[in-house]
């Protein structure tokens, strides 16, 4: 065996991450977004820094001296709003987001209780893994980040039926609907939906993405918005809260993805 | 069900492993022979979308287009021998007497042609697809919707009776607690979730594979940990990545080593799966036959160690391409050239007596490149499965036992100024170590906790592994 620890590997590979690596420390970037009121502050910053655990003793003593609709925008999403930042930095990775998000999740139920009602989201979005795949990982974190950012999910799981997915999104009638698929194979379910949910006069965007598929075969049929990562999720939804149709979306999908870098 | 379990390593030193060689190297086939004495190229290949909706137009474009390719190729650059992969897509598995069975045939049928003709080595792996849904049931009787479970005995009966060589599978066990703990960077629910359920999983799964296997006088391959691990890896990728910090990905790779190593201590005789990256430690404990892939798998992602990965491999091979045409003639001709050519390189530095010099120079190339590609590096896989078999009789504590040992590697070599981390990835790191650490030496007192804390994570049921 070669001596492998005295090799110089300088001239193999270059760490880029590491030269890349920022230099801001969190607590700075995260200040713009915290609020002022100390009892509010600390629901956002329970959110920021991960403490599930002790947010639903941070958000019953904020609803003491705060509205609940207070407490959920000026505290817990504003907290969101500071990961989301962060995220988009490079600074936190996604497992930051996922565990902030179920922090910020057990805080909007216990104000939502005492809201007496669900709170107003800003609209539905039906989401799916395609028929035969059972693969739904990227889904649940796109799922996630739209929750985060105001949308109620509708999840209807993986390897769901054509005629389901189309069956849902004639009831709910959301602002958008997903497909997730692995599988090149798989992804053919995805021109069969947008045909059924002509046939049925649905006309909105339809958003699709997973390791096989590609935003060439995604436009190949009406409605289908390709989104590269989860991480694009609330930026195209968010022109459908605007309402634009699937057609402008589609023509304007390079510049909403560069805008929402 | 009582399975053997490996207590001690197959090699005496890890200095013993290389490539082309196994100590239980097997034949099977049209004349193949793995990990006796040369690598064989593994080529792996999906069809084009739209050629699922009918039997005749998959089994046109799996025998006439795909197959014929692939041993054309392999005829006009002179390659020995050669092994297919048919990786089951989603409508084979879903009615595998209609859908999959011509094409077994097949393929096998045009095979035989070549290999009367040209006298070419060769056979055929079919990997039969896994799509149980954890929601439904992973067991018999359980799927009242699809019968998932059952269809995959039923996939195996079908590519056994009329072609196949090799079986495997990429079982999905565990997959939910898996999913759920790596986006939360939760190296305990990692450990429940593939360590432990996943080896019942496996436990429950490989017998009957083996015995399926046995009926039709086919070899039982082996698992990986795709479904897992990979999804980690894949997660983690490269330095423009931010999604999942590459130390953690390299721990779960230590633990799926644990969990793909029952299919062989429930019968499987390799070769193991080629997107197995676990391989090298598998082949350590076990002495069996590993197929790998790495920098001939582009066309299916990217990893960080495309060389490295080849270092102790006996099929090498390109993981899986679309079919489709390329400048230098299908893509499966030009990706079996990529993985040929390799395998040749190998071949060629086993005549001249300088495999472990090549084997040493592939490690170098990516040994520092990434914490997984570290901890995979056939020294590294070593101690990782030394660690297993110290506690091989139980999966709890030997997954817990191989995801410490490649947590102090990282962080040894770190110490040392080799391996360099990122500021993310040093702090998962100390993170991961204080987790495991604290577990406890108990499996029930692990066990216990993890159905409280992990109760909730959607579509787990413990009567999945009979918990």
């Amino acid at each position: 065996m070669l001596d492998f620890d005295n090799m110089n590997s300088d001239a193999l590979l270059k760490r880029y991450d590491i030269v890349a690596e920022s230099k801001e420390k969190p607590e700075t970037i995260a200040e713009k977004h915290l609020p002022k009121d100390p009892l509010l502050r600390k629901v956002a910053e329970d959110v920021l820094y991960m403490k599930y655990k002790t947010i639903e003793e941070s958000v019953t003593a904020a609803l003491k001296e705060n509205t609940p609709e207070d407490v959920i925008e000026k505290g817990l999403l504003k907290g969101m709003d500071a990961v989301s930042d962060l995220y988009g930095r490079g600074i936190y990775y996604l497992p930051h987001v996922m565990v902030s998000a179920d922090a910020m999740d057990r805080g909007i139920k216990l104000a939502e209780k005492a809201l007496g009602s669900g709170r107003k989201t800003k609209g539905d979005i039906v989401m799916h893994a395609a028929e035969g795949d059972p693969h739904d990982i990227g889904k649940n974190i796109a799922a996630v980040l739209l929750k985060s950012n105001g949308y109620n999910i509708i999840d209807m799981g993986k390897d769901v039926a054509v005629d389901d997915v189309v069956k849902t999104v004639v009831d709910v009638k959301p602002l958008a609907v997903t497909g997730t698929a692995l599988m090149t194979t798989t992804m053919s379910a995805f021109p069969r939906v947008a045909e059924k949910l002509k046939e049925n006069g649905m006309d909105l965007p339809f958003i699709c993405a997973g390791g096989a598929v590609n935003r060439e075969y995604v436009e190949s049929f009406p409605m289908g918005i390709y989104a590269q990562k989860a991480a694009n999720g609330p930026g195209l939804v968010g022109k459908a809260l605007d309402g634009w149709d699937w057609k402008k979306i589609r023509d304007k999908w390079d510049e909403i993805l560069a805008s929402s870098e | 069900m009582a399975n053997m379990k490996f207590k001690k390593m197959e090699y005496s030193s890890a200095d013993e492993m290389v490539f082309g060689e196994a100590k239980y190297p097997l034949s099977y086939g049209l004349g193949l022979k793995v990990g006796a004495g040369s690598v064989v190229p593994e080529i792996n290949f999906a069809p084009r979308p739209g050629t699922e909706k009918t039997p005749e137009s998959l089994t046109k474009e799996y025998v006439e287009y795909i197959t014929k390719d692939i041993m054309e190729r392999a005829v006009t650059l002179g390659f020995p021998a050669i092994q297919l992969e048919n990786e089951w897509i989603a409508q084979m598995g879903e009615n595998p007497s209609k859908m999959a069975k011509p094409i077994v045939a097949g393929q096998k049928e045009l095979m035989q042609k070549f290999h009367e003709e040209y006298g070419i080595a060769c056979a055929i792996r079919h990997t039969v697809a896994d799509p149980r849904l954890h929601e439904e049931g992973l067991r018999f009787g359980m799927d009242k919707k699809r019968d998932y479970p059952e269809k995959i005995i039923e996939g195996f009966e079908v590519a056994a009776a009329n072609g196949a060589d090799v079986v495997s599978i990429e079982s999905v066990g565990g997959k939910e607690i898996a999913d759920y703990a790596v986006v939360r960077q939760d190296i305990r629910g990692w450990l429940f979730g593939i360590g432990y359920l996943g080896s019942l999983d496996m436990e429950w799964l490989w017998p009957q594979i083996v015995e399926v296997a046995k009926k039709h006088n086919v070899v039982p391959g082996g698992d990986t940990n795709c479904a897992g691990a990979n999804t980690a890896m894949f997660m983690a990728g490269g330095y423009l990545d931010k999604d999942i910090p590459r130390t953690f990905s390299a721990v779960t790779r230590a633990i799926a080593a644990a969990r793909t190593l029952v299919a062989i201590e429930c019968g499987a005789t390799g070769p193991d799966k080629d997107c197995g990256y676990e391989g090298p430690i598998l082949k350590a404990i076990s002495g069996r036959p590993s197929a790998q892939e790495g920098k001939g798998a582009q066309c299916a992602h990217c990893d960080m160690m495309g060389n490295l990965i080849a270092q102790v491999c006996d099929l090498w091979s390109n993981e899986s391409v679309e079919y489709h045409p390329e400048f230098g003639g299908s893509s499966v001709q030009c990706w079996l050239s990529v993985i040929g050519y390799e395998a040749s390189l190998m071949n060629a530095a086993k005549q001249l007596k300088q495999d472990k010099v090549l084997r040493d120079v592939y490690v170098a190339s990516d040994r520092f490149r990434s914490p997984e590609a570290f901890i995979l590096a056939f020294d590294n896989a070593y101690k990782i499965g030394q660690a297993i078999v110290e506690v091989g009789d139980n999966y709890y504590l030997r997954a817990k036992a191989a995801g410490l040992k490649a947590a102090e590697l990282i962080q040894e070599s770190n110490k040392q100024g080799k391996l360099q981390l990122s500021a993310q990835e040093r702090d998962t790191l100390e993170k991961i170590l204080t987790d495991l650490r604290a577990l406890p030496d108990e499996e029930g007192k692990f066990v216990d906790w993890a159905l409280k804390e992990y109760a909730n994570v959607p579509a787990f049921n413990p009567k999945n592994y009979e918990l």
